[in-house]
């Protein structure tokens, strides 16, 4: 793959007051990968997301999506980009339709073919019987497939995907996880934040990992062990400086004497 | 009428098609008009389906199938309430400076306690942020809401006043009570702005949170007043005598000046050069405060928002506790109260869910006030021509038991509602625990519900009593008080079946409890009216005393004694 790349960060830097959650972080992401993004908790993951989503406007350093600027064109960056956040956030009195279709106009979608897709992304995940429902009613894995069809509804080329998983049952698991290696085959970009390492270890092309701002790890799943550690959870806690566990455990057990 | 109440359910869609005749002239400043409307009607959509804080507040069972309708009838009666104060209009003023004065009070207290979470809305940081639609198509969006919001509140609101204003003071009055209401409305909004700005500027976000829950609690203990205080006052004869303008302060008060323009054009006869002045101010100053606004207070104010909906989303700032470690007085009560530790755990987990749950808060508090609001009732229905001689009939009664009787009402309001919670899942670590004895976890419940509310509650009372009434009051207030824990016991014996917070909110009272219910508040009762007529011998109450502490003891023995087969466990974790 010797294209151009679809994502290029440019010493991105962002602080809160004193505080630099980012630390001249670039990046070069191509098209059809699958970005596996880890870190600890704090790390500036979600900084991180928020800026490639314009969440947050204010930022130092540059960041230019297929060949537009963020601080210049957002509107038309937010086109291309489908976003599931990790708060489940919904305005769950609506019905999953209302919802959908509000999703869709917003990105100005036709009225029909949004209604249409909307059928057919709900039965594809299940939901077909509870399309007029309203969703405060739903369970977390409900609400959660709801937010991932909104996501990609107006079949945007870039997938942001922040811990997409959580509620979901592991038959919807397993279909999440080959969906993101379709996606990829259709040349989607597909940029995946989680902290579960069994599944990132899985699905990524390419892993991230971001420690107190910086960038510490990039790579193949194979190169990261060759040069580190058998697993994504051994390697994620030798980087990150948590090698000592022991000592915590230690710790712990010596607590009860 | 219905054909009215049918206009005001389609309000919206009229307000919207009112809208999009401004939807060229938004388009030249930059708005996506196609995506404006889609938001603005989702947001209406919302509105509709949101349960309002205003009436879950007493009514909190039905609070998820409320209609629209049902809330729309209800501000159309408040205002009918509201606008028969408008007959009060042989003095200058009077009439219509309270009309608007309840009019404005109400309206930012709807404004506070309904909308805020409408424009603190975090999900929009979400949902609306990351797709493409531009600032200024959200900002517009957030004013056009607001602004539809607003009036339609305000017309629901002021209906009643425009037929009954045509009846008082003719056909011409009811387009001036129009543009009055219209004054009243934006210079309500300018207000409610600048609170906002102050405890934005000045408290952090989950405290800004926990005041508007307060402004919440305020506003049914206000709405509750309202229902039972406003009739007699419209009937006291002593509103009409009142010349308010005798007052220098009375030409601060912004219902004057809206008042006044009613003066100057129905009663010019009695108007003065001051009316017209007045009436000036009253026109001037609403419109001045919406350019201030959108000037000098808009800008800043969307910025906080967003720093309130983002600071929330990301919690960076832990939400801190008192001063943990050291001990506090709660926990020196509890100690001395409650020492076994099993009931220690159940004193102070009530007392400590109870104080920061804010649904828990909510719902009890307000049966705080109404204890006050039920009394000022019953003495303004009292025999009597005028205030002085209520008074006077009052403090030579014994009505002030009845004061201590009628506190029962916080005892049953906490008892109802102890054992509910949102988050009753929580609850399973009494499950999960080796708990032998439920019943001391009841008992530390109890414990802690009369030592830290019921007792100093009772406690206030008494002194307000003490000092009306004098010090030969201090036996029955005994008594009742004992009594008022028999009451409490039985309560929680026979209608509170489950441990602190651990049943979830929604459970419909079966006919059963309803029975079990009536028997114990006619129990009570009689009690209440058996001590009101021993009343007459002090030493017979003071004796009295003895046997009431005996049955308190003794059934509190029972009540710890519960087992778990006596608590209801919720079925569904």
């Amino acid at each position: 793959m010797s294209e151009t790349p679809l994502i290029q960060i440019r010493n991105l830097s962002k602080s809160y007051g004193s505080k630099l959650v980012l630390k001249n972080i670039s990046l070069d992401i191509l098209p059809g990968q699958v970005i596996g993004y880890i870190g600890p908790n704090g790390a500036g993951k979600s900084t991180t997301v928020k800026i490639l989503t314009g969440l947050i406007p204010d930022f130092e350093g540059e960041v230019i999506i297929d060949g537009m600027s963020m601080a210049d064109n957002p509107q038309e960056i937010k086109k291309l980009i489908g976003y599931v956040p990790e708060n489940a956030e919904i305005y769950d009195v609506l019905t999953p339709m209302e919802y959908l279709d509000f999703i869709g106009k917003l990105y100005g979608m036709e009225e029909a073919m949004l209604q249409d897709r909307a059928k057919k992304l709900l039965a594809a995940f299940g939901l077909a019987a509870n399309k007029d429902d309203r969703m405060d009613t739903f369970s977390k894995g409900m609400k959660q497939k709801v937010l991932l069809i909104s996501g990609i509804i107006h079949n945007p080329k870039i997938i942001i995907l922040d811990e997409p998983l959580s509620g979901l049952d592991a038959n919807a698991v397993i279909m999440i996880k080959e969906l993101i290696l379709r996606l990829s085959k259709e040349g989607k970009t597909i940029f995946y934040c989680s902290h579960m390492m069994d599944v990132v270890e899985k699905v990524s092309d390419r892993i991230l990992l971001i420690n107190k701002g910086e960038i510490i790890a990039d790579g193949t799943f194979e190169s990261l062990k060759q040069n580190h550690s058998d697993t994504l959870e051994r390697i994620f806690s030798k980087l990150t400086g948590r090698e000592d566990s022991t000592t915590e455990t230690d710790a712990i057990i010596h607590a009860f004497e | 009428m219905t054909n009215i109440l049918l206009l005001f359910l389609s309000m919206d869609k009229i307000f919207l098609r009112f809208v999009s005749f401004f939807y060229p002239v938004l388009e030249k400043t930059g708005v996506d008009t196609e995506q404006l409307h889609e938001i603005l009607r989702i947001k209406l959509i919302m509105d509709d389906r949101r349960p309002k804080a205003l009436f879950t507040a007493r009514r909190n069972a039905k609070a998820t199938t409320q209609s629209p309708w049902l809330m729309n009838f209800f501000t159309l009666l408040m205002g009918l309430l509201m606008g028969f104060l408008l007959f009060i209009n042989d003095t200058p003023y009077i009439g219509q400076a309270l009309y608007f004065t309840v009019f404005m009070v109400m309206m930012a207290l709807t404004l506070i306690s309904d909308f805020t979470t409408v424009l603190i809305d975090t999900r929009d940081q979400f949902i609306l942020l990351p797709r493409p639609v531009n600032d200024r198509t959200i900002a517009m969006s957030r004013i056009l809401h607001i602004s539809i919001y607003v009036l339609r509140l305000a017309l629901l609101q002021g209906l009643p006043a425009l037929v009954i204003v045509g009846f008082v003071d003719g056909i011409f009055a009811i387009p001036i009570l129009l543009i009055q209401l219209l004054e009243a409305t934006f210079l309500t909004i300018f207000i409610v702005n600048i609170i906002y700005l102050l405890m934005m500027k000045s408290v952090s976000p989950q405290r800004f949170k926990d005041i508007i829950s307060y402004f919440q609690i305020g506003f049914s203990v206000l709405i509750f007043a309202a229902y039972y205080l406003f009739p007699r006052l419209i009937g006291a004869s002593f509103l009409d005598k009142v010349n308010l303008l005798s007052h220098w302060w009375a030409y601060l008060l912004p219902p004057v000046w809206i008042a006044a323009l009613n003066e100057l054009l129905i009663h010019s006869s009695r108007s003065t050069p001051l009316t017209g002045l007045l009436a000036i101010i009253g026109i001037t100053l609403p419109v001045a405060g919406l350019w201030f606004m959108a000037k000098v207070l808009a800008p800043g104010f969307n910025r906080r928002l967003a720093i309130i909906a983002t600071s929330d989303g990301n919690s960076s700032t832990p939400n801190q506790v008192k001063k943990e470690g050291k001990f506090s007085l709660t926990d020196k009560i509890s100690n001395l109260v409650a020492a076994d530790p099993v009931e220690n755990a159940g004193f102070r987990i009530t007392w400590k869910l109870a104080a920061r749950t804010r649904e828990f808060k909510m719902k009890v508090y307000p049966a705080f006030a109404y204890v006050p609001i039920y009394f000022l009732y019953f003495a303004l229905n009292a025999k009597g021509n005028n205030m002085a001689d209520k008074w006077d009939k009052l403090q030579s009664g014994h009505t002030y038991v009845f004061i201590i009787y009628l506190s029962t009402i916080i005892m049953s309001a906490i008892l109802m509602n102890v054992s509910m919670s949102e988050k009753y899942k929580s609850a399973w670590v009494y499950y999960a625990l080796p708990i032998g004895e439920p019943g001391k976890i009841l008992s530390g419940m109890y414990k802690a519900i009369v030592t830290l509310y019921f007792f100093p509650y009772c406690l206030v009372l008494s002194i307000g009593i003490v000092l009306i009434w004098g010090p030969q009051a201090i036996n029955d207030i005994i008594l009742a008080f004992l009594v008022s824990l028999i009451y409490g016991i039985l309560m929680a014996l026979f209608m509170v079946k489950g441990l602190p917070f651990s049943k979830p909110v929604i459970t419909k009272q079966g006919g059963g409890k309803m029975l079990t219910s009536m028997m114990i508040l006619i129990l009570i009762a009689g009690l209440g009216f058996g001590h009101y007529f021993l009343m007459k011998w002090e030493l017979v109450i003071w004796i009295a005393i003895l046997p009431a502490l005996l049955i308190n003891w003794i059934m509190f023995r029972h009540y710890k004694k519960q087992t778990w087969e006596n608590i209801e466990l919720s079925d569904d974790f």
